[in-house]
């Protein structure tokens, strides 16, 4: 599932429909059914997706879905909502495994009931939005949150966003409050039911990167000996991010686009398409797979050959899907890219290619230094970001018990337990190689060795049992 | 400065405001912020300086001092291996594990040294095996044990030493006395009795344990021929899903065969 060079208009995206299940099993047995031979008489129109599921029982179950008003009807006995049905059918129409068509009589009728009901209401006041609808952030891409669906009025719909975000802002801001005041040694903070609550309120209040944040800690706490720093120094990001939300409307807009984007608004791609390309020989620098609650999510750092700009492509794949392949580690491709909105403005669409990928040429790396200077101002434009890239010409070496990657002139270190240092140990051979590697706060994760002949990919990837075969 | 502050700040938050006052924040940018912000409780003064003092950190990183690097391991002369061939591999020891030890021979075969991103992952996933663990590290030359020399991890665990015959054969593998003859059988005659048996589903998923088996060992002549056949195998045969993964078996084993070799 990549984030593709075309929109797909009104066409809810995979990660949309995952964001709706309602907990995690949903999804487990949504999957199975989000096949097309499990379906009959399926089909779409601008404002609804219908078709009948063979099930357990003799008569299948009619299953329609507004997608603008975002409701579900569902014939079967389940008190889920919504059920796997609906959440199956959706996977497929956003899979686009659902032709258009006239919708049948029980789709019709139940949709025609609904817009009667929404005519009869009295409209909504159009209000001031705080801010415009920023994109997601590299560190928070993990799309936990729905993103607003077509409305009919998109000023209520986002008024009522607004209301939700700051709610649960206010409650992170009181939690984390909580937290510093019967301090981190309470022993509730070992209990993931104290994490997951919160995150669970987070997601419904739909700043559900800032949840994807807070279930992230719960697997830090107690998991090395100075955990207490490092929880408390992302309880300060979270902090920050629960601030700044709350003053989306007063902040300079390519900030306040970075903090929307940090606490889990999404653009949809249609906007970013429409923006102004950039246009560069883009090498593929690095890769790196993580799992983001029920999510494996892709990263691809690339590099302007020209520019020297950097950019970040992101696909996403949940159980039994495919990451997005095509872009090869050590290649580059002569392509339009889209930036989302932000002060970074690292994440991008990949839009027109110019021409097939071709082998990179030789890469430059920069002094530990400069990398250092780079990931300061990098920082210091949106002090929450988790990770950044950095490429350096240096070597692996050992500083006690750490490994750090060193020139003449500095060092940094390694994050503990990186997959990719024994790898980048053997191919550097000890001397110093240009390294891709992302900067985060415990220190840089090694992505690629770039090495005369190759390029050696060295990142994070994701479990094969996860995703479909051949990903 | 900033590194006293920030140990003062974790012990009052590791105690709770509730025990324990925030410490005053040192002159400065922080200091400016609490003034400029300020904030009514206890608890608020500490988030305040803790998302400050974070950012302060971490938008000052700074670089350590430059570390003496290794000395690296003796040079070794062979060509490495291709990076497709890293590919295979990968794909070898997911699907088709049965031909990991012939991949090595052949590496070594054809005067060839693994890549370096192989040498971790092939003595990390064969130090219980001696013989298998041998054969790595003849196949990664003076890396290998520079590498366990580094990550004694790497280095092998079995307590039997290594079977020295085996070092440069690959194990004999279970073949049904029906079957034998097709290892020395003509590539035609090979390929023909499989596909034959295939799609009269003489053969099938019964006998797919041996017939892996057996791609696996026929001479590296047949697998071309024997891979082709098995693609044309009648489609409506009961054991055409037997004949797909025979097929993908053989043509993987022809291709990590061909591209080992040297140009």
């Amino acid at each position: 599932m990549s984030e593709g060079a075309a929109s797909s208009g009104a066409r809810w995206q995979v990660e949309q429909v995952l964001a709706l299940a309602p907990k995690p099993s949903s999804i487990a047995a949504a999957q199975p059914l989000a096949v097309p031979g499990r379906w009959v008489g399926t089909g779409c129109d601008l404002r609804s997706v219908w078709g009948r599921c063979t099930g357990s029982s003799a008569e299948p179950y009619e299953c329609v879905v507004d997608h603008v008003g975002v409701a579900f009807r569902c014939s079967c006995p389940s008190r889920v909502f919504p059920c796997k049905h609906s959440l199956a059918l959706l996977l497929l129409w956003a899979r686009g495994q659902v032709a258009e068509g006239e919708p049948p009589a029980y789709a019709a009728a139940w949709v025609a009931k609904r817009v009667a009901a929404q005519q009869a209401e009295p409209a909504p006041v159009p209000a001031p939005t705080p801010a415009p609808v920023p994109s997601a952030e590299p560190g928070d891409a993990a799309p936990t949150a729905p993103p607003p669906p077509p409305d009919r009025d998109p000023n209520a719909g986002r008024d009522d966003r607004v209301a939700r975000m700051f709610a649960g802002l206010a409650e992170l801001d009181r939690w984390l409050d909580d937290r510093v005041r019967t301090g981190l040694a309470d022993p509730a903070l070992a209990r993931y039911a104290t994490w997951d609550g919160l995150a669970a309120r987070l997601i419904d209040a739909q700043v559900g990167g800032l949840a994807n944040r807070v279930r992230r800690l719960a697997g830090v706490v107690g998991a090395h000996p100075e955990w207490h720093q490092q929880v408390l120094s992302e309880l300060g990001a979270l902090h920050l991010l629960a601030v700044a939300g709350r003053q989306l409307g007063s902040l300079p807009p390519s900030l306040a686009d970075s903090v929307a984007a940090a606490i889990g608004w999404q653009v949809r791609q249609a906007d970013v398409l429409a923006g102004v390309p950039h246009t560069d020989h883009w090498v593929v620098m690095g890769r790196s797979d993580v799992r983001e609650d029920r999510i494996e999510v892709r990263r691809v750092w690339l590099r302007g050959a020209a520019s020297g700009q950097w950019a970040m492509s992101l696909s996403f794949a949940a159980y039994g899907q495919s990451l997005d392949t095509s872009l090869i580690v050590g290649s580059q491709v002569h392509a339009d890219v889209f930036r989302y909105p932000g002060a970074l403005g690292l994440r991008v669409l990949i839009g027109r290619q110019h021409s097939a990928p071709q082998p990179a040429a030789e890469i430059v790396g920069s002094t530990i230094a400069a990398a250092c200077a780079q990931v300061g101002a990098a920082v210091a434009a949106e002090p929450w970001i988790e990770r950044f890239p950095v490429c350096v010409v240096a070597a692996p070496a050992r500083w006690g018990t750490r490994w750090v990657l060193t020139d003449d002139d500095g060092s940094l270190p390694l994050v503990e337990g990186a997959t990719g240092v024994g790898a980048l140990l053997a191919c550097s051979e000890g001397r110093p190689v240009p390294v891709t590697a992302e900067w985060t706060p415990l220190g840089l994760v090694p992505l690629t060795a770039h090495l005369p002949d190759r390029a050696i990919d060295l990142g994070p990837t994701a479990d094969p049992s996860f995703l479909a075969a051949g990903a | 400065m900033i590194e006293q502050y920030w140990r003062e700040i974790v012990t009052v938050a590791l105690l709770g405001t509730d025990r324990r006052e925030p410490p005053p924040p040192p002159v400065g940018g922080l200091a400016d912020l609490a003034a400029d912000d300020p904030q009514p409780t206890p608890s608020q003064r500490l988030l305040q300086q803790v998302a400050g003092c974070t950012v302060v950190r971490r938008a000052g990183v700074q670089p350590g001092p430059p570390v003496p690097t290794v000395a690296p391991p003796a040079a070794d002369a062979r060509p490495v291996t291709p990076q497709i061939a890293s590919s295979t591999w990968r794909r070898v020891i997911a699907d088709w594990p049965v031909l990991e030890d012939e991949w090595v021979l052949a590496v070594l075969r054809n005067g060839r040294r693994l890549a370096p991103d192989l040498v971790p992952p092939l003595l990390g996933r064969h130090r219980t095996d001696a013989t298998r663990h041998a054969r790595a590290l003849l196949a990664a030359g003076p890396l290998g044990q520079w590498m366990i020399d580094w990550s004694p991890r790497l280095a092998c665990t079995a307590k039997q030493p290594p079977v020295v015959e085996l070092l440069t054969s690959v194990p004999e593998l279970p073949i049904v006395p029906e079957l034998l003859p097709l290892l020395t059988a003509p590539a035609a005659q090979v390929a023909r009795t499989l596909a034959a048996g295939l799609s009269s589903a003489q053969l099938g998923s019964a006998h797919k344990a041996v017939l892996v088996n057996l791609i696996a060992r026929i001479p590296a002549a047949s697998v071309q021929p024997v891979a082709q056949a098995l693609d044309r195998v009648d489609s409506s045969s009961p054991s055409i899903g037997v004949a797909f993964a025979l097929a993908d078996l053989a043509h993987l084993r022809h291709h990590m065969l061909t591209e080992l070799e040297l140009a």
